[in-house]
């Protein structure tokens, strides 16, 4: 019976696996094919991988697509992590009758749709521009900016030091540290597995992120991956193959950053949720 | 402590206000300079000669407005810069930059799709420039200029024809007995019936039908002179309109003949056919060039006028997309509007080369003969078929494409199911109508 069961769960689990790694295999085996193949689904590795990444390098800047993409994911996480858990921080550690009423108006902030807030946003943007052309339309800040502290994130750090010992503030206090010490030499050491949990998500997001960067980003030279992956499927007869080896490209930062922190965002994830 | 805090916010609380306060001060000043503008602000100056313009195919359009900015002949000055967006990105980003009046980054020439133009001139009816002074609006093809005006003003140089056509494989037809001239000007029942002899003969399908894309729909409406809409584009025209039924009867029996393979995205579409999968395409002419990237059935296609249906006012001539060119109503609109007027709206060589290097079959009358239009193509067994394209383009019939095509397309892609599923022709239009005129009020 014990052995039946696990048996069952293998099944159940190789299933799901195959479900989960396909599409990937798939995109991986097409970037080697021609348009053609692509499009009668061919599933065996051809020999036009190299043509479909001279083309893509031919007739796109794949180049200033990802240092962009780069930049406005790495800053992006930077200030989101910095904000968010400040936030998290200061909503858990410090009384105050408000606290708990702001947070949940904070939380109430998740509800709303991105696309209703967008152009009121584009507008503010709109008003910017001329005095300030570095954070407006058409600049890679103005891409992650909007984005920068959301509700979501203040809330995985304050849940996630609610198992914070406090013990250690006081510690610190007593050795004479100013709050913003103990935050960055106390806090922020022992909270590492939620700031990597925090960094993949953040760095996902902002790296998939379409529909802002779409609409804020107009020049070519300002472009980011995401954007310059739709317009490769934009003609009336695409290449799917070339199309194919840009979403491989795309894929790689985000899998290396998920591989390396692993081991941490499983652990953040868990202490998110036993809070 | 609690004080300093307080006195924290409140000092935020001041400054942001006074940054708002500065904003405002701003955006008024911008408003008093041109009342015509409204709260619409100005794009930064760039260089003045510098003029943009988005469109979305490198092979097509782009290479249109490249070919347009070599053949450019008149103020010496003006710089083109093209910049290549997707289709649905173009519309997002102009739907965004439009309602929220910030046109900063907005090009100065927009490619916008024929299904899609009057949502962008009615509901922003001072965004758009208007061109009717910079072309001569006679010299293009008739319905090309309904969806494309606005109140008697000319709003978009028409480019494309998305003239439709029945692209089919001659060595199917051979194989179950029939020439080319039997599928020449046929109704949709021979249609059928010529598929299901294919079928017996080779084991292949006709076509294919992705049920989310009503192209098929939108090509027989628009074959017998009707669309989803009255004339004055807005009031829906699905219940009691005989086109529609014609056109319903007509998809069922093809899609109830087991002649149809199903797709559900373009790249299983395109696979079809390069597969040999189908015997026949009726779509729009911009199919081309991913029928002829399958090198190996060169010879083996021909491309004849659409089948018709049978109902008053059928023709055999009908349009699927195709797009045209605007100005938006900010800086360079001059410059952009005579660009326009001196290329895509006058010069008849430039159309040649439109035709020779990229295949663009323009809707610009005049320009619609000479050489490049007699080339015979090899790959369709030596038919001039830009030559019958271009006549085929004459014939189509004028509709207005009204505001919300696609959002009626949604609607009877449901409802469409439901008459395959025997639902009662009537009820099912009937339904439409009030899901339609409920959706649009």
């Amino acid at each position: 019976m014990k052995k039946f069961k696990r048996i069952l769960t293998y099944v159940f689990l190789s299933v799901a696996a195959i479900i989960s790694i396909y599409p990937f295999f798939w995109m991986v085996v097409s970037s080697t094919n021609a348009s053609v193949d692509v499009t009668r689904g061919r599933q065996l590795p051809g020999t036009h991988l190299i043509e479909n990444l001279t083309n893509l390098f031919d007739q796109v800047n794949i180049v200033t697509a990802l240092s962009n993409s780069f930049i406005i994911a790495i800053l992006s996480t930077f200030f989101t992590l910095l904000t968010a858990s400040l936030a998290g921080y200061g909503f858990e550690m410090f009384r105050s009758k408000w606290k708990d009423r702001t947070f949940n108006l904070l939380l109430l902030s998740m509800m709303i749709p991105f696309a209703s807030i967008m152009v009121p946003l584009y507008r503010l943007f709109g008003r910017i521009t001329p005095t300030a052309p570095l954070i407006g339309i058409d600049s890679l800040t103005a891409a992650f900016l909007p984005t920068v502290t959301t509700a979501f994130f203040i809330f995985f750090f304050r849940q996630n030091t609610k198992m914070f010992a406090k013990d250690l503030i006081e510690a610190g206090r007593i050795d004479g540290l100013s709050e913003l010490g103990i935050f960055f030499r106390i806090y922020m050491p022992t909270m590492k597995t939620t700031y990597a949990a925090a960094a993949i998500i953040a760095f996902m997001n902002s790296w998939n992120n379409f529909l802002w960067p779409l609409v804020i980003l107009q020049s070519p030279s300002q472009q980011t991956m995401p954007l310059l992956i739709s317009n490769l499927g934009s003609s009336y007869a695409p290449d799917f193959g070339m199309i194919m080896s840009a979403i491989t490209i795309s894929t790689i930062p985000t899998a290396v950053v998920f591989f390396v922190m692993q081991k941490h965002f499983v652990a953040g994830m868990m202490g998110s949720v036993k809070g | 402590m609690k004080k300093l805090w307080m006195m924290l916010f409140a000092v935020l609380m001041v400054v942001t206000l006074a940054a708002c306060g500065n904003g405002e001060d701003e955006g008024d000043e911008t408003g008093a300079d041109d009342p015509t503008e409204g709260d619409i602000e100005e794009a930064p100056e760039g260089d003045e000669d510098d003029i943009t313009a988005w469109a979305w195919d490198p092979n097509f359009n782009i290479r249109a407005l490249e070919l347009a900015d070599d053949a450019y002949d008149g103020d010496a000055d003006v710089e083109l810069e093209i910049i290549e967006n997707a289709q649905d990105d173009i519309v997002q980003r102009l739907n965004t930059s439009l309602s929220s009046g910030a046109m900063q980054g907005m090009p100065n020439i927009v490619l916008i799709e024929d299904y899609r133009a009057q949502s962008f001139l009615q509901a922003y009816p001072d965004a758009f420039y208007p061109i009717t002074d910079y072309i001569n609006v006679d010299d293009f093809a008739d319905y090309k200029i309904e969806p494309t005006s606005l109140d008697g003003e000319q709003y978009g140089l028409p480019f494309d024809s998305g003239v439709a056509g029945l692209y089919i494989r001659t060595d199917y037809l051979e194989e179950a007995g029939y020439s080319v001239e039997d599928v020449q000007d046929i109704t949709w029942s021979e249609y059928v019936e010529i598929g299901k002899d294919i079928k017996e003969a080779t084991g292949n399908n006709m076509l294919t039908q992705d049920p989310g894309d009503l192209g098929l729909i939108r090509i027989m409406l628009q074959s017998a002179g009707s669309w989803y809409f009255e004339d004055d584009g807005s009031t829906p025209n699905l219940d009691n309109n005989p086109a529609l039924e014609a056109t319903a009867e007509a998809y069922r029996e093809i899609m109830e003949a087991d002649i149809v393979s199903m797709v559900s995205d373009w790249s299983q579409f395109v696979g079809a056919f390069n597969d040999g999968a189908v015997a026949s395409v009726p779509t729009g002419n911009w199919i081309t060039a991913s029928v002829t990237a399958e090198e190996s059935q060169s010879g083996d296609w021909a491309v004849v006028p659409m089948p018709k249906l049978e109902v008053d006012g059928a023709t055999n001539y009908s349009n699927l997309g195709g797009s045209s060119w605007y100005v938006l109503n900010s800086d360079g609109k001059e410059k952009a509007a005579e660009f326009l007027g001196n290329t895509f709206g006058s010069n008849e060589a430039f159309y040649q080369d439109l035709i020779e290097e990229i295949g663009a079959i323009g809707t610009y009358l005049p320009g619609l003969q000479g050489d490049a239009f007699e080339m015979e193509h090899e790959f369709f067994g030596g038919q001039q078929i830009i030559a019958d394209f271009s006549e085929w383009t004459d014939n189509i019939p004028a509709v207005n494409y009204g505001m919300h095509t696609y959002a009626i397309d949604d609607i009877m892609a449901v409802e469409l199911q439901e008459y395959l599923n025997d639902k009662p022709l009537e009820d099912v239009l009937n339904d439409a109508q009030s899901q339609a005129e409920t959706q649009l009020r």
